[in-house]
């Protein structure tokens, strides 16, 4: 079962770091990665990603010189990530919206407080 | 805490401390940032609904505490010292979500990490409907199961049920596991309903489990029990419970309600100095049998039952139960409400002054349950139970002590809902040491009868199953449920 290996795979912190930034950039070469993930270098970064697309977490795109890796959109673990990231992205821009409304708010009422007083 | 993190990033026009005054504010701003808690500060407990749907398509709620909070400084448009919000939470999953708040470009830079842990995404995909790990037993482990309720009503007193099973677990390997296999625990969870409970239940059997701890509602408890019935699978109750659930292959550990009402009957109506009792709680099998047996057993000590109310899992509005008591002149609230459901139904009775002329035995409140009922709503809050935190015996403080040094600081109240899944995994161990963990039926014969030296203190099982153990009169206060005697 690629969810048996799934959870190997992500026993591993370095490899559940790897999928965090994968998550948040959509698309990272093994360079953009190892920028990122600063305890290992490229080789490393290299090996782990070996494992995730074992696992089935990732896949790989070859594009000229350049292999680029993301989520496996069919991957056991990209719903449940993909779920969350978008739960707690909304639940920021809800938060913004009523930042902003709470802000317009207050400007308003001081507004009216000065005209009152005026 | 190594996990996958999850990072996301909003800009608002308005200001780092307007922005930051919104969190726990109940503004409408999303469902992190209209968190409930009674004060944004470090040692607050934290609840937010996550809307995550599913298979069992309602809310989650994360349930945690807040470990940081420092407000941004007034200054704005320049880099003054940013905000930030930490909160550490135990249920559905083990994580931290940290808040920042920065001045950025004339506005506020919004971040959110969420981390998450590898059982954590096991639940949520499991939720999700998807596959995920624990196959069928390929390897020599002895693999107890667990069910828990880690979403629904029940998530509240579930919090520390995990840590305690996964303490005794690691305890047991340390002494060899069971016949020199390592002991494995395999949790599930009920959600708070019977029919996942079921669900779960036989994927923990398929797991190769041959004995379930089943420390969920008494209803989950009795679907589980009809499903496997015919199946070599031992079921252990450790919660309280109203009994009824025997058999060769059913143990019920935890406190019974007849007991609970005999020895708190009396001295509550000492502390109420008043002997009419309201019946309130939620509806469905143990709270109807609790009121039962309250009607049996109440008279007997000259008291008098002047009203009864039921309300539906999941109520959050207790007014017409609230009123029903007020007209009736009770003395003393039986309360049967558990989980989420209690808490609301204290906080509400708090803010209609029903305290002032009531009080309420809730056989079934716990620490974890408290800390959300509030320090403000606690006085008058009595329980009845075989263990509290706060229980001065030897055994407790050696298990207190493990338990902090394993979880940390900011780790939910133990309570008797999680102790005795502690005390259950140790009373089984001490059973299938002796006979092998694939025998449910030999070890269900060599737990009774049995006298078991535990934290809570000396628990004796008769060859029926009948548990004898010591039983407390506690009173809630802020920090927690006080043995007192009245």
């Amino acid at each position: 079962m690629p969810a048996d290996l799934a959870f190997d795979a992500l026993a591993d912190p370095v490899r559940r770091q790897i999928l965090g930034v994968l998550a948040e950039r959509e698309e990272c070469t093994v360079g953009e990665l190892a920028e990122r993930i600063t305890s290992i270098g490229r080789t490393g970064v290299s090996s782990h990603l070996r494992v995730l697309r074992a696992a089935g977490l990732v896949t790989e795109r070859k594009a000229g010189r350049f292999r680029h890796y993301s989520i496996d959109p069919a991957g056991p673990a990209r719903d449940v990530i993909a779920t969350l990231q978008a739960l707690f992205q909304g639940a920021l821009a809800d938060a913004g919206r009523a930042a902003t409304a709470t802000e317009a708010a207050a400007t308003d009422a001081d507004i009216q407080d000065s005209r009152s007083a005026g | 805490m190594a996990a996958l993190l999850l990072p996301a990033e909003e800009w608002t026009d308005a200001s780092p401390v307007t922005t930051f005054g919104l969190f726990g504010a109940g503004a409408g701003a999303g469902w992190v940032f209209d968190a409930v808690c009674d004060r944004v500060a470090a040692g607050a407990v934290v609840r937010m609904g996550a809307p995550l749907g599913g298979p069992v398509a309602d809310q989650v709620e994360i349930i945690g505490r807040i470990t940081e909070a420092r407000p941004p400084s007034p200054a704005r448009g320049h880099a003054g010292q940013g905000g930030r919000i930490e909160i550490v939470h135990d249920q559905p999953w083990r994580g931290r979500i940290k808040l920042r708040f920065d001045a950025d470009r004339g506005g506020t830079r919004v971040r959110l990490f969420a981390e998450l842990d590898e059982a954590g995404l096991e639940w949520l995909m499991r939720r999700r409907g998807l596959p995920a790990g624990h196959g069928a037993a390929l390897n020599p482990n002895a693999r107890l199961g667990l069910l828990n309720s880690k979403s629904g009503l029940g998530s509240m007193f579930g919090a520390a049920t995990d840590h305690m099973a996964m303490l005794a677990v690691e305890e047991i390997n340390a002494e060899g596991g069971v016949r020199g296999r390592p002991v494995e625990l395999v949790v599930g969870d009920d959600a708070s309903d019977p029919a996942v409970g079921v669900a779960e239940a036989r994927r923990l059997v398929r797991a190769g489990c041959r004995t379930i701890l089943v420390a969920t509602t008494s209803a989950t408890y009795f679907a589980v029990s009809r499903a496997l019935a015919g199946t070599e699978v031992l079921l252990i109750q450790p919660h309280m419970n109203e009994g009824g659930g025997t058999g060769p292959l059913r143990v019920q550990l935890g406190e019974h309600h007849e007991g609970q009402l005999a020895a708190a009957v009396r001295p509550l109506m000492r502390a109420a100095g008043g002997k009419r009792w309201f019946l309130a709680g939620n509806d469905y099998c143990w709270p109807r049998s609790t009121h039962a047996a309250a009607r049996r057993i109440l008279p007997r000590s000259g008291a008098r039952v002047v009203g009864e109310r039921y309300a539906a899992l999941g109520t959050r509005d207790f007014t017409q139960v609230i009123d029903a008591v007020t007209a009736s002149g009770a003395d003393i609230v039986l309360s049967t409400f558990v989980g989420a459901d209690a808490a609301a139904f204290e906080r509400q009775c708090h803010a209609m002054g029903l305290r002032e002329r009531c009080v309420t035995l809730a056989p079934a409140m716990d620490e974890s349950t408290l800390e959300h009922v509030g320090a403000d709503a606690a006085p008058g809050l009595y329980a009845v139970s075989g263990y509290v935190e706060q229980l001065a015996s030897p055994g407790n403080a050696v298990l207190l002590h493990r338990y902090r040094e394993a979880y940390g600081r900011w780790a939910p109240p133990l309570s008797t809902l999680s102790e005795s899944v502690f005390e259950a995994a140790h009373i089984w161990w001490s059973a299938a040491r002796r006979v092998g963990a694939d025998e449910p039926r030999l070890i269900a014969e060599a737990m009774r009868p049995g006298s078991f030296q535990l934290p809570r203190g000396t628990v004796t099982l008769d060859d029926s199953g009948r548990v004898t153990q010591d039983l407390f009169v506690t009173e809630a206060t802020g920090t927690g449920l006080r043995p007192v005697s009245l």
